[in-house]
């Protein structure tokens, strides 16, 4: 019901629409939607955003993360939750296959790898471009101290930081980003108010991800009292996580390395480096008793005069 | 797509050494990679010193193949772009999520003002029910516990409150002793003083035009209230405070005290009169009252 009534009230708000170019928008085949532009076009009025998401997720994966997973899947309404992946195979083509078969025009797939560390995958499918994350600092929707709520399936306001548009690779990042976790307008499942805002923001060389609900006080559908703006106040719904961004792929899942992140380094290569310093304290104590010998040997001390003080 | 690696290669602009990774396999190519950068650090790493690679054009190109057409409406995209006025340090934790929550202020304030101008309607009405993100449950958890920390709070501010009045009345309390002490001891004093003028003034009595009208000559003296108080003997002099701690814990013993102290406070220490003895020094040799050959007398008295 409340679709319908969008529906009626939005249809004078679109703009006119202007000569079409020459180019016909190519149509929607099975494999998603191909939007390889050749040239600019005018307008878009038929422009729909047919963006689908496949989540999954691999094996062995914690119930932080999978409740992680499952938030996302309730904030998206335009996601699609499949089983668990096996992942000792090549994981690639798997996922390129699932997402196919899927009808997806894109995926997130977490990978949680020793059962301690987060890896998300995000992908366009069928050749764009895929990045791989190190996912930290993952609070859940179902903490308490979150307080905030929102409609299910209410379309979210993105909000990114302008150091999003300083290098090719953060524009890319936001590009997807934006494709993503914006719902489309006329979903199915889509509810029609605007009531929760999402922050990217990059701080530290890291993605931090944030969804507020925003609470105004008003008393019509469709305009604020001029105080309200200043009345506006956010509550944290969730859930919050920092993505730190590994590899940047040409292809889905695979593909030439477009860009790597030099200030990465894995979680396991943190581990490794933290038990070697542990483990050289005995040795070096061995050295340093062993030093002393040494050094004791070769400077000898001079022979105490009060040494027979107390001799019988 | 080696070749189009080739001529990305050469195009390449990019400050840091570039690595030209033949293989398209992303598994071997990071397996690969992390033993190149294996060797290139010895110590954890701070700044960018690895060979990574960063290839620009190829990001760019990807990114103009998926990116929506360039005149798409922003309502497709609704998407607000902010600046961040100053770095932010990640440690930092309040300063960060504060930063996020300006930015996600002014995002909504500008996404408002642009829907507005739309004219769609994007704020929810009150009667508009639909299925929340969280259940309905959840959130009734969430209010109690919200609760439970304000009731915490304000107990813990009554506590405060009720340690420092406990405080303040102690030296209230300290104060009225010593405001009693201090009147008492004037008192007395006052009445010294009315003596020795009385002694220095020769004890005249009557004495007209006396300047020192004393507060205690307004001709009602010191009068005990004829009331009796069950608690109180008539001796008393404290007024009736001085057993007051005792009250406390009452048990066989202390009911039989009980009924000593009511004695106590109707007939003065030592009972009733009647139940005592009565001869004096005087009246033991006196017999006018005792008849001769009365014989219902006491058997053991001496005759």
């Amino acid at each position: 019901m409340a679709k319908k009534r969008k529906h009626i009230e939005t249809q004078p708000s679109v703009p006119l629409k202007k000569d079409e170019s020459s180019t016909q928008r190519p149509k929607r085949t099975l494999l998603g939607w191909k939007d390889k532009v050749e040239e600019k076009e005018k307008d878009s009025p038929i422009f729909k955003n047919r963006e689908k998401v496949l989540v999954t997720c691999s094996r062995r994966i914690k119930y932080r993360y999978r409740h992680l997973m499952l938030n996302l899947v309730s904030l998206l309404p335009h996601c699609k939750k499949d089983n668990k992946v096996e992942s000792k195979e090549s994981k690639g083509a798997t996922l390129n296959e699932l997402v196919e078969l899927k009808n997806c025009s894109s995926c997130l797939f977490f990978e949680c790898r020793k059962q301690k560390d987060l890896y998300l995958w995000m992908a366009k499918s069928p050749n764009g471009p895929s990045v791989k994350f190190l996912v930290n600092a993952v609070h859940t929707m179902e903490e308490l101290k979150l307080t905030g709520n929102n409609l299910k399936g209410s379309r979210p306001i993105l909000t990114f930081s302008t150091n999003f548009d300083k290098d090719p690779h953060w524009k890319l990042l936001k590009e997807i980003i934006t494709q993503i976790f914006g719902i489309p307008k006329d979903h199915r499942k889509a509810k029609p108010y605007h009531d929760h805002v999402f922050v990217f923001s990059i701080v530290d060389d890291h993605i931090w991800f944030r969804n507020y609900q925003i609470s105004v006080p008003h008393n019509e559908t469709d305009k604020v009292d001029r105080g309200g703006l200043d009345k506006m106040t956010l509550v944290e719904v969730g859930p919050r996580f920092c993505l730190n961004p590994i590899k940047i792929f040409g292809g889905s899942f695979g593909g030439p390395t477009l860009y790597e992140n030099p200030l990465y380094i894995s979680p396991n290569q943190i581990r490794a480096l933290e038990k070697r310093k542990k483990a050289g304290k005995y040795a070096k104590k061995i050295k340093a008793k062993t030093r002393r010998k040494m050094h004791e040997q070769s400077n000898p001390l001079e022979p105490d005069e009060f040494a027979d003080m107390w001799k019988e | 797509m080696g070749v189009l690696k080739k001529e990305l290669t050469s195009l390449n602009k990019d400050t840091l050494e570039e690595d030209n990774m033949g293989d398209v396999n992303d598994e071997a190519s990071q397996s690969e990679l992390e033993s190149e950068s294996e060797e290139g650090e010895d110590v954890m790493l701070t700044e960018p010193s690895k060979n990574s690679i960063y290839n620009s054009n190829g990001l760019l190109e990807k990114l103009g193949d998926i990116s929506w057409p360039e005149n798409v409406e922003w309502i497709h995209k609704l998407s607000i772009d902010i600046s961040q006025e100053q770095e932010v340090d990640v440690n930092d934790d309040l300063a960060r999520e504060l930063a996020f929550y300006t930015q996600a202020l002014e995002g909504t304030r500008q996404a408002f003002e642009k829907l507005q101008s739309l004219g769609l309607p994007f704020l929810r009405p009150s009667d508009y029910y639909a299925e929340m993100v969280k259940t309905d449950t959840h959130m009734v958890k969430v209010k109690g516990r919200l609760l439970a920390e304000k009731k915490n709070i304000e107990e813990a501010e009554e506590r405060r409150k009720a340690r420092e009045a406990k405080k303040i009345s102690k030296e209230v309390q300290a104060q009225k002793l010593k405001e009693r002490a201090k009147q008492k001891k004037e008192e007395i004093e006052s009445v010294k003083k009315w003596r020795k003028q009385r002694q220095q003034s020769g004890f005249t009595g009557g004495d007209k035009g006396d300047e020192m009208s004393l507060p205690f000559e307004d001709g009602k003296g010191f009068e005990r209230s004829n009331k009796r108080r069950p608690g109180v003997a008539p001796g008393d002099r404290s007024g009736g405070k001085a057993r007051q701690g005792g009250g406390k814990g009452k048990k066989g013993t202390e009911n039989k005290r009980k009924s000593r102290d009511y004695k106590d406070s109707k007939f003065g220490f030592g009972g009733r009169k009647g139940q005592r003895k009565q001869n004096t020094a005087d009246t033991t040799n006196d017999l006018r009252g005792i008849s001769k050959s009365s014989f219902s007398g006491n058997k053991k008295r001496k005759r």
